[in-house]
C-alpha cells in the first residue's frame, strides 16, 4: 500500500531525471489536460473529490483552496509553493524535491491552468541547497521538453516557474510571510483576512500550497480522486509523507496511507533504538502538543485520531522519544527554538516566546520558583490565539501539552534541583 | 450640710494643701525641659529640615532632573532647569528651592525615584540676605555631601516602611 | 454589497451605525469609545501588530484586534468584556516585560501613550524577573535624538517613512525579540517630514533633540499659533513654558496640514534663541553702533525719514519681507503712503516685473485638492523642499496615479514617479514654448519652439486629465524671465484646461497684495528700489545680503542711501552695513497677527510669549512712527483693529489668478556660457529659520558652493572640493566645487541666501568660473 503518490518512483535509479519521470508516464496527465482544454472546473472538482488536505500543517482542503480564487478576475494570478519546509522533525518534501522534482512541476503547471495563473513561484528552504540544485535542473529539463514556457504544447496556455531560496527564516514557511519574502521584504506575516487567494504575492490572487500537496495533483488527476480518497481513512484521503525520527532505529521518510496505525509505522522505522521503552511522541511537528507513549500505540496516523488525541497531525513529523529523555531538557529546546524564530512583528509572540524560553531555561538549570508553571500556563494562554500567525499558538501548544502529560517533570525539576530522568 | 463643709475645708486650708501637694511631688520627679540650646531634643529618622540633595558612592550626583519634585510641590518652591550634560546624561542645570515658600511637607523626598532630594534633620539656619533662602543646587549638594552619613542611616531605617 | 451601506452594530450595547468595511476602531473613535491601541495611526496604514486593541467579539472564538477588523451588519462587540480585557492586560505585560522603568529620565514622560495606558491595564508588579533588553541607540540626525531600548516595535515611525515622507529611512532587522528599529548603515533620517515621527513614537524611543531633557509635558502651556514660513500655513501648537517656546507641535488640520508639518516650522522655534536676537535698539553713531532707548531710536527714524523724503514722499522707498503680518503690511504702506511714497514692495526674490500680475494670485484650487489632481505640471519648483506639506499633497495624488510633471533647471530628488524636464533656466523657456504650441498655444517664441516627444506627453497628460494644474513655483519667480514664463504658463493652463496656481514664496505672500504692501502709480517696485538708490528706505525683516533676488546690487543701493531705517528681529551684518538705526521688533511666537495661506485663507493668530527684551511687535512700531511722523490714521489700539480696517480695503476680494498677459517679451536671459541657478535652500528661506541652530545641522543645510555636473566640470578643468572664483557682473566668490549630477549642462547652482554667496548678483543669471 505505501508508496503510492509522492514515492511511487523511489524504486526507480535516479528518479529526478525527466527521462525517468515519462518513462512511467510522466507529464501524461498535464499533456492529456492541455490537449483536451480540461475544463478548470472539473480540476477543482477532482481534487475537493480526493479529500486532499494541506500537507503542510494546517491540513486545510487543498480543492477548497482552490475554488476560492476567482478564477476570471482579470489580472496576474500565481500559484506559489511552499517548499520552506522548517518545522524542527519535518524533512518530507526536501525528498520530494530531491527524488519527484518533476511530480512537483507538473502538479504546479495543472494548480496555474486551474486556476488560471499563468507564473509560478516554489520558495525553498534557505538550507536546502542541494534540493535548490535539483530543483532547478528539473525546471532546465521541463522548459527544454516544453512544459514550462509560453503556449505549452500548442494549447495557448503559458506558464513560468521559477525557484526562489530562502535565507533560513522559520517564519517564512508562513504563506504570507513567504509571500513578503518573494517579494523582497521583511518575512513578516500578513495580517488575514485578506487571504492570499484575494490579496497575494504582489497583492494579486494567489494560491499558496504545500510541496507534498501540489506534487500529489498529477497522481490524483491521472487515477481520479475517489482514488486517491479511497488510500485513506473517512476525513483524511490520500497517502501521506511521515518523516519519523527521534529514539528509533531506522528515522527517515515513508509514504502510508492516512489511517495507518501508529504502531505499523513505528515498526516500518525499525523500531525504538536498542529496545528502549517509548515515552512520548510529538505527532506532527514540534507545534503539536506531546501524546504519551502508551497513548500514541493505540492512534492511527490521521488528523481526526491525532486531533481526538489532542495533539495534530501537522506536517507528518513523528518525533519519538524514549524514557531516556528528559521533558525539561525537550522543551527548553523547542522553546528557544520559537524564541529565535519569532518574526519580532506582534506583542505576544515577540515577548512572549522569550519570556517562555527564560522560565523553562530557569526550571531546566534549577533554578525554578513554585509559581513557574502557573505563570507557564497563564502566559502560553495569552500567546495562543492573540498573534497575527500561527506562530504564537506553535509556541505556546508545546508548553501546553508538556504541561498536562508530563507535569510532574517538571515539578521534581523545580523541588529538586535536578533532573528525574537522568 | 454643704455650706459647712465648704467652710471646714476653707478653714483648715484643706485645697492650699492639696495643691502644695501636687507641687511637691512633681519638685522631685525627673524634669520635661530641654535646655535649648545646651541641650536637644531627640529627632526622629523622619524629621523633616532644611533640604539636600544626595550623591551616589561614587560622587556622581543622584538628581536625574525627572522634575516630579517641581511637579508635587504644593508650595511651588521649586525650579529646575536641565539639559544634557556633556556625556548625554539628563541633569539639571539649575535646582532653587525657595525657602520662603517652602512648608517642609516633605513631598518633594517623597516623590523623588533616586532618592537625591532630602531633608535633613538640620532645623537651625538664618539667612542674613533675602537670596539666602534660595537653596541652590550647589548649597544642596554641599548639604548633601555634609549630612550623607547620617541621611543615608535616616533612609535605610525607613526603608522597610515605604 | 455595495460600499456605502449602512450597517449597525453594538458595542458594549452601544448602537453604532457606520458604514459597512468601515474598520472597528474608526467606528468606536468616532462614538467616543476607548480602545487601547499603539500600532493604529488614522493616517497610516494597518499593521495590527501591537495587539493592544483586542476586543471580543461575539461569535468568535478569539479576540480580534479593532484595527483590522471590518464591521458589519448585528456585530456585537465587547471592548470591555473579561475575554477583551484579558487580551488587552496580557499584550500589556508583555510589551512591559522588556520596556525600560525610565520613566524619570524619558522625554515622554508625562505625555507616553504607553504610560498612559499602562495605568489603566498594566500590573503593578512584574512577574518577569530576568534582565531587559538593551538596545544601542543611534545617531540618525540633528533633529531626532532616539532610545530604542524603549521601543515597542509599533513600526508607525517605519509606516510612516515608506508612506508619508515617501523614503524607507527607518526599518526593522533581525528578528523577535533582536528586532530593532535603525536606519541603512551610518545613514541619517532626512525627510523634510521627519519630525513627525516624534509626534507619532507612542513611547519615547524617538524624541526631539532640540527639546531634549529640557521640560516636562506638565510645564508646558498649549498656545494656537500658524506656521511662519511657507505659504501652507500649517496650523501649529506652540508649547510654552516661562514665556519661552520650548517646542512646536502640529495641531490638526484637515483642511491644511493634516497631523503634520514640516521639520521647518517645527524646529525653526530655535532661532528665536539665538545669540543675535536684537533686544534694544540701535543707532549708529559716527560710525558705530550704539544701544540706546526706544524714544530717542525711534525719534531718530522720523528724523531721518523726514530729511531723507525733503519735498518729495518718491525719494522713500519700503521693501518688507513677505512673512510679515498681513497687518505690519498694512501698517507699513499706510505709513509710506502717508508720507507721499508709493515705493512699497514684499517681492524681493522676484526680477522681472514686466508681465501684469493678478490681484489676487494663489494656489488656484484648495490645498486639499491637490490630493485629488490627476496631473500636475510644477514650473520652476521645487516644492517638496519649498512648500512641503503641499508636497506631500501632490505625492498622494502621484501615488493614486496623477501623472506629475516638472520643468526645472535641477533635476529634483523626489518621492514618487513624475516626469522630470530638466533643462538649464533659458532652456526652460524653450521647453514651455513648445508644450504651448503643443497645446496650440501661438505667437511670440511660441511659433518658434520645437515640440518634441516629452512636450507632446506633457500636453497630453494636463489636456486629457480630468483635474488638471499648472503650478509656478519659487525658481521660476525668480526667473529673470518671469514675465515670459508666467504667459507661457497661462497659455498651458488655459489650453488644456488646467487651473493654473501659484505656489506663494512664504508666509504672507498672498497677505501682501491684500494689504496693498505694492507699488502703486509710478511706484517703483523691489528691483528698481534695489538699483536705483532712493534717499530713504524703510526695511522691515529683511537682511539684504540673504533675502534680496540681487544681494550684491541691493547692498549697493542701501549703501548710497541717505537714511535707512531697519525693523528686524535679529542683529545681522549685512543690516548692520547699510542702515542707520535699527529697531527690534517681535518675532515670530511673539505678536499677533494674520497671514493668508496659499489657498486664500485668512488665518489669524495671537502671540504666545511676550516679545524678547524691549522689542516690540512691528505694528506697534510702525503706529507710533505714524504719530510720531503727524500722520492721521495711526490710532489703533490692537492688531484685531488693524485687521478690521485692512479688511475693509481689501473688501471682498476673491482669490483670482487672471490677469492679461501674452509672450510678447524679450527674452533677457540669453543663456549662453554658463548659467547660475540661485534657488534658496529650505533651511535658507528667512532670518528666523538660518538661525535654527539644529535645522542649520541637517543634510539639507547645504553650504555655499558652486555645483556642476561632471561634464561641466571636465570642460572646465574643475575636480571635486576645487576652490574656484565665481564671477558674477562685477562681484565676486570664491566658493568649493562639487560635482552635482542634478545640474544640467551649461549651469552651476550656485544656492542663494547663504553666507558665502551674499556677494554674489541675481539668483539666475551669466556667471563665469575661474579655478582660484
Amino acid at each position: 500500500m505505501a508508496n503510492e503518490v509522492c514515492f511511487r518512483n523511489m524504486d526507480q535509479d535516479r528518479p529526478w531525471l525527466l527521462e525517468q519521470y515519462r518513462s512511467r508516464g510522466g507529464y501524461e496527465v498535464l499533456t492529456r489536460i492541455l490537449r483536451e482544454k480540461t475544463p478548470p472546473e472539473s480540476i477543482i472538482n477532482e481534487v475537493k473529490a480526493s479529500g486532499l488536505r494541506g500537507r503542510g500543517g494546517a491540513g486545510f482542503p487543498t480543492g477548497l483552496k482552490w475554488s476560492f480564487i476567482a478564477r476570471n478576475a482579470p489580472g496576474q494570478k500565481y500559484v506559489v509553493c511552499n517548499s520552506d519546509e522548517g518545522e524542527p522533525g519535518t524533512f518530507k518534501d526536501r525528498d520530494v524535491l530531491r527524488y519527484n522534482p518533476h511530480q512537483l512541476i507538473e502538479g504546479m503547471v495543472i494548480a496555474g491552468y486551474a486556476i488560471g495563473a499563468t507564473r509560478g513561484y516554489n520558495y525553498i528552504r534557505g538550507e536546502f541547497w542541494e534540493p535548490y540544485e535539483r530543483f532547478e535542473a528539473a525546471l532546465e529539463e521541463a522548459r527544454a521538453a516544453g512544459f514550462l514556457g509560453r503556449d505549452l504544447m500548442g494549447s495557448g496556455f503559458d506558464f513560468e516557474l521559477h525557484s526562489h531560496l530562502g535565507a533560513g527564516a522559520y517564519i517564512c514557511g508562513e504563506e504570507t510571510a513567504l509571500l513578503e519574502s518573494i517579494e523582497g521584504k521583511k518575512g513578516q506575516p500578513r495580517y488575514k483576512p485578506p487571504f492570499p487567494a484575494h490579496f497575494g504575492l504582489y497583492g494579486q490572487p494567489t494560491i499558496i500550497n504545500n510541496t507534498e500537496s501540489l506534487a500529489s495533483i498529477p497522481v490524483i488527476m491521472e487515477k481520479g480522486g475517489q482514488w486517491f480518497k479511497e488510500l485513506g481513512v473517512e476525513n483524511s484521503g490520500g497517502s501521506k509523507l511521515f518523516s519519523i525520527s527521534g529514539n528509533i532505529k531506522n528515522p527517515g521518510v515513508f509514504e502510508i496511507p492516512l489511517g495507518t496505525p501508529f504502531a505499523e509505522l513505528l515498526e516500518m522505522a525499525g523500531g525504538m533504538k536498542n529496545g528502549s521503552k517509548i515515552k512520548a511522541v510529538i505527532p506532527g511537528g514540534s507545534s503539536a502538543p506531546i501524546i504519551p507513549g502508551e497513548q500514541m500505540m493505540q492512534l492511527t496516523m490521521d488528523y481526526d485520531a491525532i486531533a481526538k488525541a489532542g495533539s495534530m497531525l501537522g506536517s507528518g513529523a513523528v518525533i519519538v522519544l524514549d524514557d531516556r529523555n528528559c521533558m525539561v531538557k525537550v522543551l527548553e529546546r523547542m522553546s528557544y527554538f520559537y524564541y529565535e524564530e519569532s518574526c519580532g512583528q506582534c506583542t505576544p509572540c515577540r515577548e512572549g516566546t522569550g519570556w517562555l524560553y527564560r522560565v523553562v531555561h530557569r526550571i531546566e538549570t534549577g533554578h525554578g520558583r513554585p509559581e513557574d508553571l502557573a505563570l507557564l500556563d497563564d502566559m502560553t494562554t495569552k500567546i495562543a490565539g492573540r498573534t497575527i500567525c500561527a506562530l504564537g499558538d506553535a509556541a505556546a501548544m508545546p508548553v501546553q501539552g508538556m504541561l498536562k502529560h508530563f507535569r510532574e517533570e517538571f515539578e521534581y525539576h523545580i523541588t529538586h534541583k535536578r533532573c528525574l530522568v537522568s | 450640710m454643704n455650706v459647712l463643709r465648704d467652710y471646714i475645708k476653707s478653714l483648715f486650708l484643706l485645697e492650699l494643701m492639696r495643691g502644695l501637694a501636687l507641687t511637691g511631688r512633681y519638685l522631685f520627679k525627673k524634669k520635661f525641659t530641654v535646655q535649648y540650646p545646651e541641650e536637644k531634643a531627640p529627632i526622629s529618622p523622619r524629621f523633616r529640615g532644611l533640604h539636600a540633595q544626595r550623591r551616589y558612592a561614587s560622587g556622581e550626583e543622584r538628581c536625574i532632573a525627572c522634575k516630579l519634585c517641581e511637579a508635587t510641590c504644593p508650595a511651588l518652591a521649586i525650579t529646575i532647569e536641565a539639559e544634557p550634560r556633556a556625556d548625554g546624561s539628563r541633569r539639571t542645570t539649575r535646582y532653587d528651592i525657595d525657602l520662603f515658600k517652602c512648608i517642609f511637607c516633605g513631598y518633594c523626598q517623597e516623590s523623588c525615584p533616586v532618592d537625591a532630594i532630602v531633608e535633613t534633620r538640620l532645623y537651625e539656619y538664618h539667612f542674613e540676605n533675602r537670596e539666602d533662602a534660595i537653596m541652590t543646587k550647589e548649597k544642596l549638594l554641599a548639604m548633601g555631601d555634609k549630612f550623607e552619613q547620617q541621611l543615608a542611616a535616616d533612609i535605610a531605617a525607613q526603608s522597610q516602611y515605604r | 454589497m455595495s460600499d456605502d451601506q449602512m450597517v449597525t452594530i453594538q458595542v458594549d450595547g452601544r448602537e453604532l451605525k457606520a458604514k459597512a468595511g468601515t474598520l472597528l476602531i474608526e467606528v468606536t473613535d468616532a462614538a467616543g469609545i476607548n480602545i487601547p491601541r499603539f500600532c493604529y495611526h488614522k493616517k497610516l496604514s494597518i499593521a495590527a501588530n501591537c495587539r493592544m486593541c483586542l476586543v471580543e467579539v461575539a461569535k468568535v472564538p478569539k479576540p480580534l484586534p479593532a484595527c483590522a477588523t471590518p464591521v458589519n451588519e448585528g456585530m456585537q462587540v465587547y471592548t470591555r468584556s473579561p475575554l477583551a480585557l484579558a487580551a488587552q492586560k496580557g499584550t500589556m505585560e508583555f510589551l512591559l516585560i522588556n520596556h525600560p522603568l525610565d520613566c524619570p529620565i524619558c522625554d515622554q514622560g508625562g505625555e507616553c501613550e504607553l504610560q498612559d495606558i499602562a495605568l489603566g491595564y498594566g500590573n503593578d508588579a512584574s512577574r518577569f524577573v530576568e534582565g531587559k533588553r538593551v538596545v544601542p541607540d543611534r545617531d540618525i540626525g540633528p533633529l531626532i535624538a532616539t532610545d530604542f531600548t524603549r521601543c515597542i516595535h509599533c513600526t508607525r515611525c517605519v509606516r510612516f517613512g515608506a508612506e508619508i515622507a515617501g523614503i524607507r529611512e527607518l526599518g526593522a532587522t533581525g528578528r523577535g525579540e533582536h528586532m530593532e528599529i535603525g536606519t541603512y548603515i551610518e545613514k541619517s533620517v532626512d525627510s523634510e517630514l521627519s519630525g513627525n515621527i516624534i509626534d507619532i513614537c507612542p513611547v519615547g524611543s524617538l524624541t526631539s533633540k532640540p527639546f531634549l531633557y529640557s521640560a516636562r509635558a506638565w510645564e508646558l502651556v498649549q498656545r494656537k499659533s500658524i506656521a511662519p514660513h511657507d505659504s501652507v500655513g500649517s496650523s501649529l501648537n506652540l508649547h510654552v513654558r516661562r514665556n519661552q517656546v520650548m517646542r512646536v507641535h502640529p495641531r490638526d488640520n484637515e483642511a491644511v496640514n493634516e497631523c503634520w508639518i514640516s521639520d521647518r516650522d517645527r524646529f525653526s522655534y530655535e532661532g528665536l534663541y539665538s545669540a543675535d536676537r536684537l533686544t534694544r535698539p540701535l543707532v549708529k553713531k559716527s560710525g558705530n553702533w550704539v544701544e540706546t532707548d526706544w524714544q530717542e531710536a525711534l525719534e531718530a527714524v522720523a528724523q531721518g525719514l523726514k530729511r531723507a523724503r525733503g519735498t518729495s514722499g518718491n525719494r522713500l522707498g519700503a521693501l518688507l519681507s513677505p512673512g510679515a503680518t498681513l497687518e505690519e503690511f498694512y501698517l507699513a504702506q499706510k505709513l509710506m503712503r502717508g508720507l507721499g511714497s508709493e515705493n512699497i514692495d514684499f517681492r524681493l526674490r522676484q526680477s522681472d516685473f514686466r508681465a501684469e500680475e493678478p490681484a489676487y494670485p494663489w494656489l488656484g484650487q484648495t490645498i486639499a485638492q491637490l490630493d485629488e489632481l490627476n496631473a500636475a505640471l510644477l514650473i520652476g519648483s521645487n516644492i517638496r523642499k519649498e512648500q512641503p506639506i503641499l508636497g506631500h499633497r501632490l505625492r498622494k495624488a502621484a501615488l493614486t496615479g496623477a501623472q506629475i510633471s516638472f520643468i526645472n533647471p535641477l533635476e529634483l530628488e523626489l518621492n514618487y514617479h513624475a516626469t522630470q524636464l530638466v533643462n538649464s533656466p533659458a532652456g526652460m523657456i524653450s521647453d514651455l514654448a513648445a508644450v504651448a504650441k503643443a497645446l496650440g498655444g501661438y505667437g511670440g517664441l511660441i511659433d518658434s519652439a520645437e515640440v518634441s516627444d516629452v512636450h507632446h506627453r506633457l500636453a497630453e497628460q494636463l489636456r486629457t486629465a480630468e483635474r488638471a494644474t499648472v503650478l509656478l513655483g519659487n525658481i521660476a519667480v525668480a526667473h529673470p524671465d518671469y514675465a515670459l514664463i508666467q504667459g507661457l504658463a497661462r497659455i498651458i493652463a488655459g489650453n488644456s484646461g488646467s487651473l493654473l496656481g501659484y505656489l506663494p514664496e512664504a508666509a504672507n505672500s498672498v497677505g501682501g497684495r491684500l494689504a496693498g504692501a505694492l507699488p502703486g502709480n509710478d511706484g517703483s517696485n523691489a528691483q528698481e528700489m534695489l538699483s536705483n538708490p532712493h534717499k530713504g528706505y524703510l526695511l522691515m525683516g529683511v537682511e539684504p545680503g540673504f533675502d534680496c533676488w540681487n544681494p550684491a546690487r541691493a547692498m549697493e543701493t542701501l549703501g548710497q542711501a541717505e537714511f535707512v531705517a531697519a525693523l528686524s528681529a535679529f542683529r545681522s551684518q549685512s543690516l548692520e552695513q547699510v542702515a542707520d538705526v535699527i529697531l527690534p521688533i517681535a518675532a515670530f511666537a511673539e505678536t499677533s497677527g494674520t497671514y493668508v495661506n496659499a489657498q486664500g485663507e485668512w488665518q489669524s493668530f495671537s502671540g504666545a510669549v511676550a516679545p524678547a527684551g524691549e522689542s516690540r511687535p512691528a505694528w506697534k512700531v510702525l503706529r507710533v512712527l505714524g504719530n510720531l511722523l503727524d500722520l492721521p490714521g495711526f490710532d489703533q489700539v490692537s492688531s484685531e483693529e488693524i485687521l478690521a480696517e485692512a479688511r475693509q480695503v481689501a473688501g471682498d476680494r476673491k482669490p483670482d489668478n487672471s490677469a492679461d498677459g501674452g509672450v510678447a517679451y524679450e527674452r533677457l536671459l540669453a543663456g549662453v556660457g554658463l548659467t547660475r541657478i540661485g534657488d534658496v535652500p529650505i533651511y535658507a528661506l528667512d532670518p528666523l529659520v538660518r538661525r535654527a541652530a539644529s535645522l542649520q545641522k541637517t543634510r539639507d543645510a547645504i553650504e555655499a558652493s558652486s555645483r556642476i555636473n561632471a561634464r561641466e566640470a571636465a570642460m572646465a578643468g574643475l575636480a571635486d572640493g576645487d576652490k574656484v572664483v565665481v564671477k558674477q557682473d562685477k562681484n565676486s566668490a570664491k566658493l568649493r566645487v562639487v560635482i552635482d549630477p542634478t545640474v544640467p549642462d551649461g549651469c552651476v547652482r550656485i544656492p542663494a541666501g547663504l553666507v558665502g554667496t551674499d556677494t554674489l548678483g541675481g539668483q539666475i543669471g551669466d556667471v563665469t568660473l575661474e579655478k582660484a
